[in-house]
């Protein structure tokens, strides 16, 4: 029982005593505790997660017919043009959702960590666009990025000439525009998160290795930035999955368009399950979508486990 | 003592106190403007929200406004029907929320407590399932509310809510709860204080920052849900504030003033309980961070 | 079917009476029914039951006037309307889980056509046939549209109540002012163009975020280059998209892309925001629904006419899109003698024509008076009724999967006019699949 290393961990349950486990109250103590939890968890989560999974075999269209058809929907998944095209355009809402907002949403953090007057107004801006609905973030960017909008007018007030930038209406740049409102509305949530990380970065530290000699940047570099590490990997795994699950500005600002350029996974399963009636189809872009998702999560998971192992 | 005194009288020291009043002018000369330019927006759903929708369709969006109306909002409230529907918001999300953090607390003490088979992979189906995309999960909840005769009550969005949110929740808390001092354990128990006991008396407690940070980021989340709104509930006087907005716009008119007025209005209380509960919140946080 | 029916009639009751006993108690109605899963209305109702009516009516306008008609027949009927409506497209992604649950509304909103006989197929809505028997129908409402009330198995199962034209609009005092004529063919068509390029304006205002706006030039296209009738059997699937016609078809469409006659990058714009430049003057030409009038800024409404579509191949049969809307009933409603009822209320003349009385699109039950309509309207309904054939419009005529990726082929070939060769035989690809796994 001298299990010091683990102040809060609970031993003995294994083989204290000779009694099966359903007698033995002590060792059932812990299941208890989660029967109503992980019922509710199975029904409502897990199940319906395997129900997909099964879907994703079938022709079904939610209505009149449901037939096993073996991996026919992947196949025709993996030739379709338009889940390369919103593979590829995840990949660039996945690519800039975990660098731009924790470099900027750091950056400040980093300067809006004190205690001057008004910071207070500058976070609370800066986090305002979080809780604006997603329609209205859709509409007023969409709104911005026209022909005649702010963005195109600021240019031109600015000395730029010739034809305003097609920021919705040109393929190659419509992906990037729907992800600048994104980004807009995730640095401040990333800077909220750096925040309360950097309330946990001993001052003590820092102040010694200033009077020392190390300059702002050193100290940063060799103490800040490892003492924010835990943070930092919660933000990545939130960034992936906000990144991944991202749908509603695309649904809004161009409907996947033009002629699916912008289009994402998670827009075109909810298209083809909810619109064209293709149930199963629809299904297999969200296992595809899940797929993805649990790559990241195991890569996360292995290094939670480290953790874990190292009690 | 005497060096690092000595350190502080040099010049550097001094220079460095001269710095400060140039370094706060540049500060607020860098912050403020940036701060402004990024509110744009935001000042852009203000200033929509007081105008004419013909104002709008003839000038643009961007012009400088010739009306100014503040009866969208109270349009938004009566005719969008945003007091029934904020009501409904507050329903569905409060039940949800006891159901998700009484289960979640509950299920976390479990995993941060005790050892026993299963211990890490119920932990991590929890987090994993609460990082999956909802797409995957649709069409299974609506038959499952179908069959369960729940569709289009308000129990089936407060179930599985409460249910989804566990994942996270759980996640979150079991990381907190590790961190109690064994100690206190020690001492209950030979007081001899049952498990539910000391979880009830002492961990739930000692929980509470953690519990109020979760609330405050659950509330939001479900308060602003709007699919599944969408898919499990039918009728107008379930509807909460976010599909009853959606009704603001119609199939020809889109009336942008008015529906921008109702996400003001439906945004006060998501602000109100940051701006009570953000000491709880910024702390909360970080206690699941696996430290 | 019926013991479905008992045992909900049966939990209704219990519930019902719990929520009455609850309601005794003060606490409220309607939270109570919305934990019981009933509602309010019914919770109190009287004693011919409730019918719920889903409606995708979110308009200020058209919502008023949907909850003054049920207003109207609760009043004089034993039964009660209770009323759900839901954000227009959010209704039409959440019909299909309303009617495939347990417990559909009794009556629901929705359009004429092949989007319609998708449900009627799938045995999901209640034959009409002797609504139509007893109430005279098919002598009152128009051929073209009885015809698109038709399940593919020939019975009825759609209650039309209102349709509207779709036309060429264009501001009167600019005509005056640049001395222009309305176009009968399609080189006038061209001229007309031209003159206002020449003017400084954009001839043509288009906003196709939502691509419907430019499936509506490729139903004209089609129906003007080759017929209504062809225009219908592709819509049907039976004729591949690849073919000759329907590549004569994109050719105006060419010319008119060549010659930039529409406002640039129309994908960044909603088709509301398209009507700003129609408004300010900047642009003289808009293809839209009558609805345009109502997006349209009320001072400037006395400057706002219209014209048909200029006929391309002389002697074609003249098709006109009018899109209509009206009613159905879900064959698993808990109250079917409701469901007519109220069917039989939308569908009549009387109730018809209070509709329009209160601002709604055109009747159609033919006995309802011309002269009610504003002159706009009329001259819309005249020219409807003097059309050959009547088009539900292509992404209700059409399977709705087919609809998206026509659609989409549509903008890609906006923006990449050299392409159409492939971009019709990718879609013809589709086209097959589609209808390949319908039949």
């Amino acid at each position: 029982m001298a299990e010091t290393t683990l102040p809060t961990r609970h031993t003995g349950v294994s083989g204290s005593t000779h009694k099966p486990l359903w007698r033995d109250a002590h060792r059932l103590t812990p299941y208890v505790f989660l029967i109503l939890p992980v019922t509710l968890y199975s029904i409502w989560v897990i199940g319906p997660m395997f129900y997909s999974v099964w879907m994703s075999f079938t022709n079904s269209d939610g209505v009149t017919r449901q037939e096993f058809i073996g991996l026919d929907n992947y196949q025709r998944l993996f030739q379709d043009d338009i889940f390369w095209t919103s593979f590829f355009n995840n990949i660039k809402w996945l690519v800039s959702f975990i660098t731009i907002p924790i470099v900027a949403g750091l950056g400040l953090a980093l300067l809006l960590n004190n205690d001057l007057p008004g910071t207070r107004f500058f976070k609370a801006g800066f986090f305002s666009p979080m809780v604006v609905s997603s329609v209205v973030i859709g509409v007023i960017w969409s709104w911005m990025y026209q022909p005649f909008g702010l963005i195109n007018e600021m240019l031109a007030a600015l000395g730029r000439d010739g034809m305003p930038i097609g920021f919705l209406a040109d393929p190659d740049l419509v992906t990037w525009s729907i992800i600048g409102a994104a980004l807009w509305r995730q640095v401040g949530y990333v800077m909220l998160l750096y925040l309360a990380g950097l309330k946990n970065v001993d001052k003590t530290l820092v102040e010694a290795s200033r009077v020392d000699g190390a300059s702002s940047l050193r100290s940063f570099r060799d103490i800040v930035l490892p003492m924010l590490q835990p943070v930092t990997v919660i933000i990545v795994v939130i960034s992936i999955i906000d990144a991944l699950r991202s749908f509603d500005l695309v649904n809004i600002m161009t409907r996947g368009g033009p002629y699916n350029q912008s289009n994402v996974l998670a827009q075109m399963m909810y298209i083809e399950a909810f619109q064209n009636y293709n149930m199963g189809y629809g299904a297999a872009i969200a296992v595809v979508l899940a797929l993805i998702s649990i790559v990241f999560i195991f890569a996360y998971l292995r290094h939670m486990l480290k953790d874990e192992m190292e009690f | 003592m005497a060096t690092t005194t000595a350190h502080l009288d040099t010049g550097e020291y001094r220079k460095k106190r001269n710095w400060r009043p140039i370094r706060i002018a540049f500060y607020y000369l860098f912050l403020v403007p940036l701060l402004l330019i990024w509110l744009i927006p935001i000042f852009m759903t203000f200033l929509t929200a007081v105008r004419s929708l013909d104002d709008i369709t003839l000038n643009g969006p961007f012009s400088w406004p010739t009306s100014f109306e503040l009866q969208n909002f109270s349009q938004a409230w009566t005719q969008g029907g945003l007091n029934r529907y904020m009501l409904n918001s507050f329903i569905i999300t409060i039940p949800a929320l006891v159901i998700c953090l009484s289960l979640s607390s509950l299920a976390a003490f479990s995993l941060a407590r005790f050892r026993f088979k299963g211990n890490l992979i119920i932990y991590f189906t929890f987090v994993g399932g609460s990082l999956l995309p909802f797409q995957i999960l649709m069409l299974p909840v609506y038959r499952l509310a179908n069959t369960l005769n729940l569709y289009d009550t308000y129990w089936a969005l407060i179930i599985f809510h409460g249910a989804f949110q566990i994942g996270f929740c759980t996640f979150v808390l079991r990381n907190f709860m590790r961190t109690i001092p064994g100690e206190i354990f020690d001492a209950a128990r030979i007081d001899g204080a049952s498990e539910f006991r000391i979880y009830r008396q002492h961990v739930v407690p000692l929980s509470l920052p953690a519990i109020a940070a979760l609330a405050t980021l659950e509330f939001t989340w479900i308060f602003n849900d709007y699919l599944w709104a969408l898919i499990l509930v039918q009728r107008d006087e379930l509807k909460p504030v976010t599909t009853g907005l959606a009704s603001l716009q119609g199939e020809f008119i889109r009336a942008y003033n008015i529906q921008f007025a109702g996400t003001l209005i439906a945004v006060v209380p998501t602000v109100l309980l940051f701006v009570f509960l953000q000491r709880y919140f910024i702390q909360g946080l970080t206690m699941g961070s696996g430290k | 079917m019926s013991r479905s029916l008992s045992r909900i009639m049966q939990s209704n009751h219990t519930r019902r009476e719990l929520a009455r006993r609850g309601a005794a108690f003060g606490v409220s109605a309607p939270l109570l029914a919305g934990f019981a899963g009933i509602s309010p209305a019914e919770a109190l109702a009287q004693d011919g039951g409730t019918v719920q009516l889903a409606s995708y009516n979110s308009d200020p306008a058209p919502r008023a006037r949907m909850e003054g008609a049920v207003e109207l027949y609760n009043e004089s009927s034993d039964y009660t309307i209770e009323l759900n409506t839901t954000e227009h497209e959010a209704f039409k992604l959440a019909i299909r889980t309303y009617l495939a649950s347990d417990d559909p509304p009794d009556v629901l909103t929705w359009f004429a056509g092949n989007r319609m006989r998708f449900f009627s197929s799938a045995g999901l809505l209640m034959p009409l046939d002797d609504l139509y028997a007893a109430n005279g129908w098919e002598e009152a409402y128009p051929k073209g549209i009885l015809a698109v009330s038709k399940g593919r198995d020939g019975s009825y199962y759609f209650a039309p109540t209102s349709y509207y034209h779709w036309a060429i609009w264009y501001r009167p005092s600019m005509f005056e002012e640049l001395g222009l004529e309305i176009p009968q063919n399609w080189e006038q068509f061209l001229g007309l163009v031209d003159a206002l390029s020449e003017a400084g304006k954009i001839p043509i205002a288009i906003g196709t975020l939502a691509p419907w706006t430019a499936a509506a030039w490729f139903d004209y296209f089609n129906m003007r280059v080759n017929s209504p009738e062809f225009h219908i059997s592709l819509c049907d699937g039976e004729v591949p998209y690849n073919s000759p016609e329907v590549k004569a078809a994109f050719e105006p469409w060419r010319e008119l892309l060549d010659r930039k006659a529409f406002l640039p990058q129309p994908e960044a714009y909603s088709w509301q925001d398209a009507v700003t430049p129609f408004a300010q003057g900047d642009a003289g030409l808009y293809l839209m629904g009558r609805f345009i009038v109502d997006q349209f800024p009320d001072e400037l409404e006395d400057d706002l006419d219209f014209f048909r579509f200029p006929t391309i191949t002389e002697g074609v049969p003249v098709g006109e899109d009018a899109p209509t809307d009206g009613f159905f009933a879900a064959v698993e409603a808990s109250n079917p003698e409701g469901a007519n009822d109220v069917l039989a209320f939308l569908g009549s003349a009387e109730t018809q024509q209070w509709f329009v009385e209160q601002g709604g699109s055109p009747a159609v039950h033919q006995d309802v008076p011309l002269d009610i309509y504003d002159d706009i309207t009329r001259k819309g309904v005249e020219m409807l009724q003097q059309s050959d054939l009547i088009a539900q419009f292509y992404d209700r005529d059409t399977h709705p999967e087919m609809a998206s990726h026509g659609m989409a082929a549509f903008i890609e070939f906006w923006n990449n006019p050299d392409e159409l060769d492939r971009i019709l035989d990718e879609l013809d690809e589709v086209r097959q699949r589609v209808y390949e796994s319908e039949s």
